[in-house]
């Protein structure tokens, strides 16, 4: 027999790391989290440079693979560490203090600047990382669904949602404004100052419509009943992956570890 | 005489606007009966709908003088009740979409869910409802990669399947090929079959000439004429208060004026192929 609509929008993944009930990732993501600025804390070398949050990364892209979505995170981990590069070039060059380590004619490195720059970067590799894995291995309606399931007003959910939708929306509007501007005769491709000008008169139509498109919308979702009271049905359910307390288990007891490591650093 | 909705005295003001937009309608919807609207662009057309479905006063705020009765029920006094009686459909497509469901199927569903409908009875509806829109091929594609055509009928289907008595329907296809038009058409003809109270504002009067019961017109934010379509679309007068006729009406009275024996006006193709067929024959018999 054909598979009715209600079982086609049902999320089932195979992969029980993915699979895993929103609320028991974002407990596995704010834990990372902890543990990040424990490590973060101890400095190494002479100059006390955070390095063990280099290993500690390891465990994103570790995460990633068991979740089976390395593909799908590996552009958006690029993203990351080309922000992470940036952020460590400019820090290093550019925050004096502390001791001079280098020089090399007008560039400088400093104790303070390096230090700074590795702990930053790092942090935020870490970070940003994990809230990769986060989404990656998430479709936005489980995690809207997971919100409202938790109690949340079914509102503050729809507003979740429709955001995400909306930059999708909106992104393929701007290009159909930039078309309209460029048949007007505004420039849009060019250096960035050229770039620059343009944003203007591309932005504005964008925004307005937006807005004024926004007031029909509340109309559509009153004519559907979005502000009747009562109980609501839900045709897309989530499943549990069935290792929900295990994984919690383990990334609690992980933190554990990491924070007496750090206790049993700082009495040695 | 059964009315399902009742305008008394009603005369409203957009908030800062100096003059209103509607003045002292007094209009009665009979139930079952499908309404056209015609008039100007910027006669109160659409602020008669918004004030049928009690976005008057309630979302646009403004001054209301007068009452708005749906069922005896004052619009204010039913809050989101009001959805469950009273479908609504307007003009653009692109923002009648909920933008929080990725497929069409749950697109349409989205209302039964928010009314708390079981998740069995809802697949069902829904099915029977795309059958009908015609827009079950389309059932598991995102609403926004659709054509404007298809859009609307989804937001057809989307209100349909909470089964209200009255529909109001703005422009549904001011934006829409005559394709889509003529499927949103198709959708609005099985309507009138199941006997439900429609108000169609449509600038097309050849198709609110061939599907309505009754005619509304606006014009600058008053009720000019209302009544039977055949009288009403037939009456040359209205030309010259700016609303539009069917092009079979002007012909039919133009015949008529050059002496040709027209029994009555046509409204209609159909109508005009007839009444001028019998005119022709009644003038070669002489």
């Amino acid at each position: 027999m054909e598979k009715s609509y209600t079982e086609k929008i049902q999320i089932h993944k195979d992969n029980k790391l993915a699979a895993l009930y929103p609320s028991t990732k974002l407990l596995v993501v704010c834990l990372y989290i902890v543990c990040t600025f424990i490590i973060g804390t101890v400095h190494v070398t002479s100059v006390g440079l955070s390095l063990l949050l280099i290993p500690w990364f390891i465990a994103v892209p570790v995460l990633c693979i068991a979740s089976g979505a390395f593909r799908k995170c590996i552009k958006a981990l690029k993203a990351v560490a080309v922000v992470a590069a940036i952020i460590i070039v400019v820090q290093t060059f550019l925050v004096p203090g502390g001791e001079l380590l280098m020089r090399f004619g007008f560039i400088t490195i400093y104790e303070k600047g390096l230090k700074t720059a590795v702990s930053l970067s790092f942090m935020i590799m870490n970070i940003a990382g994990i809230f990769v894995w986060l989404f990656q291995t998430t479709e936005n309606r489980e995690i809207a669904r997971a919100m409202e399931a938790s109690g949340m007003n079914y509102k503050a959910a729809y507003v979740f949602t429709s955001t995400l939708q909306m930059i999708e929306i909106l992104s393929k509007n701007s290009k159909t404004i930039m078309n309209a501007q460029k048949a007007r005769g505004v420039e849009t491709e060019g250096n960035i100052f050229v770039r620059a000008k343009a944003f203007f008169p591309s932005l504005v139509p964008l925004i307005l419509g937006a807005v004024i498109s926004s007031e029909e919308r509340v109309l559509t979702l009153e004519a559907r009943g979005f502000s009747i009271q009562g109980e609501k049905t839900h045709l897309f359910n989530l499943e549990k992956s069935g290792c929900e307390r295990k994984t919690a288990a383990a990334a609690i007891v992980i933190t554990v570890l990491v924070l007496a490591g750090r206790i049993a650093l700082w009495i040695i | 005489m059964d009315y399902i909705i009742e305008c008394k005295n009603v005369t409203y003001s957009y908030p800062l606007a100096e003059i209103p937009a509607i003045r002292d309608l007094n209009v009665s919807i009979e139930r079952g009966k499908f309404y056209g609207v015609i008039g100007e662009n910027g006669s109160g057309k659409t602020t008669f709908c918004a004030l049928l479905r009690g976005f008057i006063p309630d979302f646009y705020k403004g001054e209301l003088q007068g009452e708005v009765l749906v069922e005896g029920k004052k619009t204010t006094d039913y809050g989101g009740e009001l959805s469950a009686k009273i479908g609504y459909v307007f003009q653009n497509p692109f923002t009648q979409i909920s933008g929080v469901k990725e497929t069409v199927f749950e697109e349409v569903a989205y209302g039964l869910e928010n009314f708390g409908v079981p998740v069995e009875e809802i697949e069902r509806r829904v099915v029977d409802v795309m059958q009908m829109t015609d827009i079950e091929s389309l059932a598991e594609k995102n609403p926004f990669d659709l054509s404007g055509g298809q859009m609307q009928r989804v937001a057809l289907a989307s209100v349909i399947v909470l089964e209200p008595d009255i529909l109001i329907i703005d422009e549904p296809t001011s934006q829409l090929d005559p394709e889509g038009t003529e499927s949103v058409f198709a959708i609005i003809k099985t309507l009138k079959e199941k006997h439900k109270t429609i108000i169609l504002v449509e600038h097309k009067i050849d198709l609110i000439a061939e599907y309505a019961d009754e005619v509304l017109v606006f014009k600058e934010g008053r009720l000019i004429a209302s009544g039977d379509k055949q009288e009403l679309l037939s009456d040359l007068s209205l030309l010259e208060q700016g609303a539009a006729l069917p092009q079979v009406a002007i012909l039919g009275s133009r015949l008529r004026e050059r002496g040709l024996p027209v029994s009555r006006i046509p409204v209609t193709e159909k109508q005009a192929i007839e009444v001028i067929a019998g005119a022709l024959k009644e003038r070669d018999k002489k």
